[in-house]
């Protein structure tokens, strides 16, 4: 396969994955906005939103104040934010076009039909109701894609290069979710507030609510819901879950043998799997909770660097 | 569905003269005759979506950026039976041997010129006359054209003339089948009382033509690599790339992912560089390789055309193809074929005035109302001046440039071309139609049965080009000698 045809690949599943993860994360904080009261809880929530779906660097850069209706459209169909819905999934489509002929007709469809739909919305009058909507078609866009890559694509290398940006994409996100909820959680320590509407909105951001509080009924329990969300190697949206397949994929494309291009990639891997399972999260405090996945999001961005390399997906940067 | 269809003065492929449909349109007249109206605009709309839903586009593009389109589609065939479909067949075999003829004594010892037929200005003045770079060069089958593209039309008495070749990148065959694809979804029904030629096995054909050009120095021992170029996803024509690398089961490749080293092409894949032995580019001439073309192309590979000239990789269609299918070097067509066949063309061309000679031009310059203007250079229904349907500003602004260029245009008679009967909005009306043919050409030629119908769906129009408004057809031989049966 042509590396930039597996470059592609690689990062419609990434950019369809983000653009999921993100739509849901807003579409949460939408409803939860309905309910809360004080206007400083409020923004401070809207601050975090933004620095999971984006950067609240480049928002502050942009924009001076906190304002539910500009952040809206910000994460959601702004072109000046790299990391908006509309942006990702014009991304995706953009992927996908330079890969039809390896990818399923169906999946090109999909994310064509999102596209055409997209015009319309844009000229729709951004109610609250119009933008609900928008986040459930980005979402239900990205599952039938889904759906359509795991029923059609036969598990070779175009299938595996889309599971593996999905995998790191997705490992990526919980990690940076849960973070800004140690965060939180540790600047509140001594607050005695209760945990959890935290852990709640956290489960929720990460689509994991169902299935902790059925491993878990009722408690929410902050140390079992960072357990769950971390090492729950079960559970499709967990950081363990994520690195597991990105680590099966990587081994069916190599058909289960190390070679020495791939020697660093594998052991790249297997340092992050016994990192995940050394951490005792039981015993470590916020601060512990916040450098663990802090490192582990330095290396998934170290992962994903030494894919691309490893299957020539970027151009080395020639020394001069 | 003939209410109001009023055939003029033009041949109509559907209707005879008597105002009633020819016979071998009889049974799809009948079809049609039994969808309500209601029927007959929700199958029209279905269709339309149905190209938008698959991406089957096309880019336009102007100053504000590019947009994609598709073309529209027109459900009424261009049904053509099977002994005139022989004859054309026969005409473009013979049309693209002398063609092919012609390339390579144009390259090489140039018999042509020698005896005085085709002026030797009129070759070395041409732009994609590219002498410097491949003449002499000796290329796989001594094939230059594999795959063309022939524009055809019909006259006021039905007779087909050549109206245009192309020979470099003809686009458009993916439309063909997507035509068909479509009209077998949404229209069923129509399919039932007729036996046409399928479309089934055309692209082993075609992939079996591109993999006969077996460059010198390629492995006997392994199967040829074969690989689609495109210049990407950005290019107006992209679908037709991707559809065509699908469907042969190539790699649809870009520039970047070509590199060359000590002559040979490889390409960047997964696993390190893989050997390319046969190209079919879709990039033209001047952007194939910034050392020997233009240097600012950033769509091309360089040092390739060093790789095709050592005999290492082929790519097809041929370097400088262009010399032979530009609106000048169309008139000596037919002495073409004279000239290396010792036959007279079965499919004549439209007649074709040169400028360059004075008292043509002086003709040319009272009568432009009555005649079609063309540059020698463009394509796509550019630069071109329809006199019967013109303006005086618009024949005053021709007269000028003609005027300070005359070797750069060529005039044409009118010729009203044929017409049938479209669907839009509702009702038929008579649309102009030409028929682009699509010819492979490898250790034998092979004529894709039917071609791209294409239909100015603009009423009174005479440009067909999808980029001007102009929509599809499906086209259908009739495989039982233009008898349908029951």
């Amino acid at each position: 396969m042509l590396s930039r045809v597996a470059d592609s690949l690689y990062w419609m599943g990434r950019n369809i994955e983000r653009a999921e993860n993100n739509s849901r994360v807003l579409s949460v904080q939408m409803i939860h906005m309905l309910e809360a009261t004080d206007q400083q809880v409020l923004d401070r929530d809207w601050e975090e939103v933004l620095e999971i779906c984006a950067s609240i660097k480049d928002y502050y850069e942009r924009y001076d104040r906190i304002d539910k209706d500009t952040i809206i459209q910000y994460l959601a169909i702004s072109p000046l934010n790299v990391n908006s819905f509309m942006n990702c999934m014009i991304y995706a489509r953009e992927n996908a076009k330079a890969t039809r002929d390896m990818i399923p007709d169906e999946l090109w469809e999909v994310l064509n039909e999102f596209h055409l739909d997209q015009k319309e919305w844009q000229e729709r009058p951004d109610t609250r109701q119009h933008t609900e909507q928008y986040l459930k078609n980005v979402m239900r866009t990205s599952m039938t894609a889904q759906g359509v890559i795991e029923s059609t694509m036969s598990r070779d290398l175009p299938y595996t290069f889309i599971k593996v940006g999905k995998w790191l994409e997705r490992g990526e996100k919980i990690a940076r979710v849960l973070n800004v909820f140690c965060e939180k959680n540790r600047k509140e320590a001594n607050k005695s507030t209760d945990n959890y509407y935290y852990w709640l909105t956290a489960l929720q951001y990460l689509n994991g609510y169902d299935a902790y509080i059925k491993d878990h009924p009722p408690t929410m329990e902050t140390k079992n819901v960072l357990k769950f969300l971390i090492k729950e190697s079960t559970f499709p949206r967990s950081i363990q879950y994520c690195i597991n397949h990105v680590k099966d994929a990587v081994d069916r494309i190599e058909g289960g043998k190390v070679s020495h291009y791939s020697e660093g990639l594998f052991a790249m891997m297997d340092r992050i799997q016994d990192e995940i399972a050394e951490a005792d999260i039981d015993s470590m405090n916020m601060e512990e909770l916040m450098k663990f996945l802090d490192h582990f999001q330095d290396r998934c961005m170290a992962l994903s660097r030494a894919f691309s390399e490893t299957y020539y997906l970027v151009e080395p940067v020639r020394v001069k | 569905m003939l209410k109001n269809y009023d055939t003029g003065i033009f041949f109509d492929e559907m209707i005879g003269n008597n105002g009633s449909p020819k016979r071998h349109y009889q049974w799809f007249y009948e079809l049609v005759e039994q969808l309500t109206d209601t029927e007959l605009r929700e199958k029209h709309e279905t269709a339309q979506l149905n190209f938008l839903r698959q991406g089957i586009t096309f880019t336009v593009y102007n100053h504000t950026g590019g947009t994609e389109r598709t073309m529209p589609f027109d459900f009424v065939p261009i049904i053509i039976p099977k002994p005139q479909w022989e004859k054309i067949e026969e005409g473009m075999k013979q049309r693209l041997t002398a063609l092919n003829h012609f390339l390579d004594d144009l390259y090489h010892d140039q018999k042509i010129i020698d005896a005085g037929i085709i002026p030797r200005e009129l070759v070395e003045n041409n732009p994609y006359y590219y002498h410097k770079q491949v003449g002499g060069l000796d290329i796989p089958l001594k094939n230059h054209v594999f795959l063309a593209g022939v524009d055809l039309i019909r006259d006021e008495n039905g007779e087909y003339r050549v109206l245009e070749d192309n020979l470099r990148n003809p686009s458009g065959m993916s439309y063909v089948f997507q035509n068909r694809y479509v009209m077998r979804q949404v229209y069923p029904e129509l399919f039932f009382e007729h036996s046409i030629e399928t479309l089934e096995h055309q692209f082993s054909e075609l992939y079996n033509t591109v993999v006969s050009h077996v460059p010198e120095n390629a492995d006997p021992r392994t199967k040829p690599t074969a690989v689609l170029l495109t210049p990407g996803m950005y290019n107006s024509a992209y679908y037709d790339h991707v559809f065509l690398a699908q469907q042969m089961g190539m790699e649809l490749v870009e520039g970047r992912d070509l590199v060359v080293k000590d002559d040979i092409v490889y390409m960047k894949t997964i696993r390190g560089l893989k050997r390319v032995d046969i190209i079919y580019r879709r990039i033209d001439d001047d952007f194939l390789d910034p050392e020997a073309f233009r240097p600012d192309s950033a769509l091309g590979v360089s040092g390739l055309l060093r790789a095709y000239k050592k005999g290492n990789v082929a790519i097809l269609n041929g370097i400088g193809n262009g010399v032979a299918d530009d609106k000048a070097m169309y008139v000596y067509v037919p002495d073409m074929i004279r000239f290396y066949l010792n036959e007279e063309p079965i499919i004549p061309n439209v007649e074709t005035y040169f400028l360059s000679d004075p008292e043509r031009l002086e003709y040319v310059l009272d009568h432009l109302e009555e005649l079609v203007i063309k540059n020698v250079g463009a394509s796509g229904g550019y630069d071109m001046l329809i006199g019967p349907q013109s303006s005086e500003e618009e024949r005053n602004v021709f007269r000028q440039k003609i005027i300070e260029k005359p070797n750069q245009y060529i005039a044409q008679p009118t010729i009203k071309l044929s017409r049938a009967p479209a669907y839009q909005e509702g009702r038929f009306y008579p649309c102009h139609v030409d028929l682009r043919v699509f010819i492979m050409n490898g250790e034998e030629a092979h004529v894709l049965p039917g071609g791209l119908s294409r239909v100015a769906l603009k009423e009174g129009s005479l440009v067909v080009n999808s980029s001007q408004g102009g929509g599809g057809k499906d086209t259908w031989i009739l495989t039982e000698g233009g008898h349908s049966h029951a």
